[in-house]
C-alpha cells in the first residue's frame, strides 16, 4: 500500500531521517540509508519528485564535498523546502479574494499552507473537497480546513462537475511537474481540471520548484504507479467484494498544461509552460530576483549603516 | 384512514431505502404494487371509491423517490387504464392487465435495447460504463456474445459502490471487466472506444439525468473523442420536462459517504451527496431506446409518440401531475 503522506510531507520526512542518520556521524550508514530510500521511493512513489530531487542534492553534496558538513546541509535543504512551501502558499493566497469558493482534490501540504495563510489574512473562503478515492485523503483536508474555521463541503469525486458552477477557483498540489508544464498529481486532478476548464474556472497548482522534474527535459517519462483492487476495499466492506475482483487503481494522473492557469512556486506565479525557462533563468543568472525589493533595500541600508 | 396491504408498503419502503433500485426495477415494482393494491382492495366495491383509493396508492408510490421519472411514468401508465372503465369490476381487471402489460413490456424493452445497442459496437472494442444499469449491462453482454468486446472498465461508483454489481454481472457472463475508481475515468479514457451508460430520466431537450458522475464521464469522453451512448427505455423519458418542469436532483444522507462518527466529530464539514447529475445532450452521441437509436435532441419524438396521451392529460392538469385527472375522477 502506498503511504498517505503528501509529496511534501514525504520529502520533509526523508530529509529528517537523513539528518538524524547524518548527525550520528557514520558515512557508511548515511550512504546505505540513501540507497534504501532511493529503492523504496522509486518503487512506491516514483513520481515523488521533491523527494527524488532532495536525495539527488544530498548525494551530489557528498560527491563534491565529502561528508563533512552534510548534516547541516541536509538541515538547510529542509529549511529551504519549508520556506519555499510557505512562500509559494503565500503568493497563491494573494490570488484568493475573501468570499471566494475554492475546490481542491486530495490532500496537499502546499494547499494546506495556502489555507493557513488565508485564515491568517482573515479571508473568509468556502472549500469544496473531493473525498479523493482511493485513500480518501480529502477527509484530511476537510478536517484541516474545518480546524481553521472555514465552511467545508465534502463531496464524492464524481460530484466535481455537479458543484463546479458554484466554485470560483480550483487549487491543487503536485507530485511532480514535467518540462512541458504538465502536472502529476493525485488521481482525479486532471478530471477536476477538465471540469473546471469547461466551466471557465481558474485552476492553480501550488508547488515549490523542487517538484520540477529535470529529467523530463531530456525526454524521460514520469512513472505513475498502479495498484490492484485491494486499494478499493476497506476491511469493513470485505463482505461486498465481487468474486474474481480485478481493478486498475492508478494513484496519480497527468493534467495537461492547457488546463492549468498558473503554477505557483516560491519564485512566483507562472504559466505552466514557462516553468522550465524560469528555472533555467534563475539558475543561470545566479541572482535571486524573487527577493522582494523591500528586503534588498533594507539590506542595502544595513550595509550603509555598517560603513559609517 | 386508508389502510394499505403489507406487500404494497414493503415495496414503497424498498424503493425509498434503495433496496429496490435502478429505474427499470423501480418502475416494475411500482406497477406490481399497484396490481397488488387493486387485487387486495377491500373497500367499497364502487368505481369512484376504487379510483380514489388507487390514486392514493399512486401518490404514495410517487412520493418515495423524487428524481426517478420511471416511477411516475409507470404509475401514470397503469392508472390511466382506469379512464373509461364503466364498473368497479372492469376497472379492477383493466388495472391488473395494464400493470402486467407494463411489466412484460419493460422487460422486453431492455432486451430490445441490448440487441439494438450491440449493433453500435464495433469489433475489438473497449467499453467504459458508470454505475449499474441493466440496459447498459445488457448492451455490453450482448456485444460481448457477438465477439465485439475485448475489455470493459466499470467505475466503482461512490458512494454506494453500484459498480461492484456491474462488475459481478459482467464477470458472471464472462466479460473481461476491470473496476476503476471514479477518479480514474480520464486516466483510462484514451483506451476506451465507447462509453455506455443508463439513464434515470431523459428530459425533453435530450439532457440525461443519471447517477452522479455521468456528466463528467461524458465530458472526459468528449475530450478524448470517445463515443457516448445512453441506453434508456422509453418510460425514462419525462413528459413533465416538456412543459418546463425542472428535474429535482435528490440529495441523500451524508452517512452514505462517511461514517456517522466522523460526521459528529466534524460539525462544520457538510457532506453534500447528490445522487444524480445532468449530462447535456451535446455530450451524448445517441440514446438507444427499444424503438431505435435517436440523437438526444430528438427525445421529444419519443415523448410525443409514446407518451402523447400523458402530455394531453398533463396540459389539462396545468402542469401538475394530478393523478385524479389521469384516472378521470
Amino acid at each position: 500500500m502506498p503511504s498517505r503522506l503528501t509529496g511534501s510531507e514525504l520529502a520533509l520526512r526523508v530529509l529528517e531521517e537523513l539528518y538524524v542518520t547524518a548527525s550520528r556521524g557514520s558515512s557508511r550508514e548515511l550512504v546505505e540509508r540513501i540507497i534504501q530510500l532511493k529503492e523504496s521511493i522509486l518503487s512506491e512513489r516514483p513520481a515523488s519528485m521533491a523527494t527524488i530531487n532532495m536525495l539527488k542534492q544530498v548525494g551530489l553534496y557528498i560527491l563534491e564535498r565529502g561528508f563533512s558538513g552534510v548534516d547541516s546541509y541536509i538541515l538547510e535543504l529542509k529549511e529551504k523546502y519549508t520556506r519555499a512551501l510557505e512562500r509559494a502558499a503565500e503568493i497563491a493566497s494573494r490570488r484568493i479574494v475573501s468570499g471566494e469558493v475554492l475546490l481542491t482534490n486530495s490532500n496537499s501540504l502546499a494547499v494546506r499552507k495556502l489555507l493557513e495563510h488565508l485564515a491568517k489574512q482573515g479571508k473568509s473562503i468556502e472549500l469544496y473537497v473531493t473525498e479523493s478515492r482511493p485513500g480518501n485523503e480529502g477527509l484530511l483536508v476537510a478536517e484541516y480546513a474545518e480546524s481553521l474555521g472555514f465552511n467545508v463541503y465534502l463531496i464524492v469525486d464524481s460530484a466535481a462537475r455537479f458543484f463546479m458552477k458554484k466554485v470560483d477557483k480550483v487549487v491543487v498540489g503536485a507530485e511532480a511537474v514535467a518540462s512541458n508544464g504538465a502536472v502529476v498529481s493525485k488521481i482525479g486532478t486532471s478530471l477536476v481540471a477538465l471540469v473546471a476548464k469547461e466551466a471557465r474556472k481558474r485552476v492553480f497548482v501550488v508547488a515549490p520548484t523542487v517538484k520540477f522534474s529535470p529529467e523530463t527535459f531530456y525526454g524521460e517519462l514520469l512513472k505513475l504507479p498502479e495498484y490492484d483492487w485491494e486499494l478499493l476495499v476497506e476491511s469493513d466492506k470485505a463482505a461486498r467484494i465481487p468474486e474474481n475482483y480485478r481493478a486498475r487503481v492508478p494513484i496519480y494522473d497527468v493534467t495537461p498544461p492547457e488546463y492549468i492557469d498558473a503554477i505557483v512556486t516560491e519564485h512566483g506565479l507562472f504559466a505552466p509552460q514557462a516553468l522550465p525557462l524560469v528555472l533555467s533563468f534563475i539558475e543561470r543568472s545566479g541572482l535571486n530576483l524573487t527577493v522582494p525589493l523591500e528586503d534588498i533595500v533594507s539590506k542595502l541600508r544595513a550595509l550603509l549603516g555598517g560603513a559609517q | 384512514m386508508t389502510t394499505y396491504p403489507q406487500r404494497l408498503l414493503e415495496i414503497a419502503n424498498g424503493i425509498r431505502d434503495m433496496r429496490i433500485r435502478g429505474a427499470g426495477r423501480i418502475a416494475r415494482a411500482a406497477a406490481e404494487a399497484l396490481k397488488i393494491a387493486a387485487l387486495e382492495y377491500s373497500g367499497e366495491r364502487d368505481l369512484v371509491a376504487f379510483k380514489k383509493y388507487m390514486v392514493s396508492v399512486g401518490e404514495l408510490l410517487i412520493s418515495t423517490r423524487p428524481t426517478a421519472v420511471s416511477l411516475p411514468n409507470a404509475v401514470v401508465y397503469v392508472l390511466s387504464s382506469l379512464r373509461g372503465a364503466q364498473s368497479f369490476r372492469e376497472a379492477q381487471e383493466r388495472l391488473v392487465e395494464r400493470a402486467e402489460k407494463f411489466i412484460s413490456e419493460s422487460e422486453e424493452a431492455t432486451r430490445r435495447i441490448s440487441q439494438i445497442g450491440a449493433r453500435r459496437i464495433r469489433e475489438n472494442s473497449t467499453i467504459l460504463t458508470h454505475c449499474h444499469s441493466s440496459a447498459a449491462v445488457g448492451v455490453i453482454i450482448e456485444a460481448y456474445k457477438q465477439g465485439r468486446v475485448v475489455k470493459v472498465y466499470s467505475t466503482e461508483t461512490r458512494p454506494a459502490y453500484q459498480g461492484r454489481i456491474t462488475f459481478a454481472q459482467l464477470s458472471k457472463s464472462g466479460v473481461p471487466v476491470i473496476q476503476i475508481p471514479d477518479s480514474a475515468v480520464r486516466y483510462v479514457i484514451n483506451e476506451v472506444d465507447y462509453v455506455v451508460v443508463g439513464a434515470d430520466t431523459v428530459a425533453s431537450n435530450g439532457a440525461v439525468v443519471n447517477k452522479i458522475g455521468t456528466s463528467q464521464v461524458a465530458l472526459a469522453a468528449k475530450e478524448a473523442r470517445t463515443r457516448v451512448y445512453v441506453a434508456a427505455e422509453s418510460y425514462k423519458f419525462s413528459p413533465l420536462t416538456l412543459i418546463g418542469e425542472l428535474v429535482t436532483i435528490e440529495f441523500r444522507s451524508p452517512e452514505e459517504v462517511v461514517p456517522r462518527e466522523w460526521l459528529e466529530k466534524h460539525p462544520r464539514v457538510k457532506v453534500l451527496n447528490p445522487v444524480f447529475d445532468v449530462t447535456p445532450p451535446e455530450y451524448i452521441d445517441a440514446i438507444i431506446t427499444e424503438h431505435g437509436v435517436i440523437p438526444p435532441q430528438a427525445a421529444v419524438l419519443i415523448l410525443i409518440e409514446k407518451l402523447g396521451w400523458a402530455l394531453e392529460v398533463l396540459h389539462a392538469s396545468e402542469g401538475r401531475l394530478d393523478l385524479n385527472k389521469i384516472v378521470a375522477l
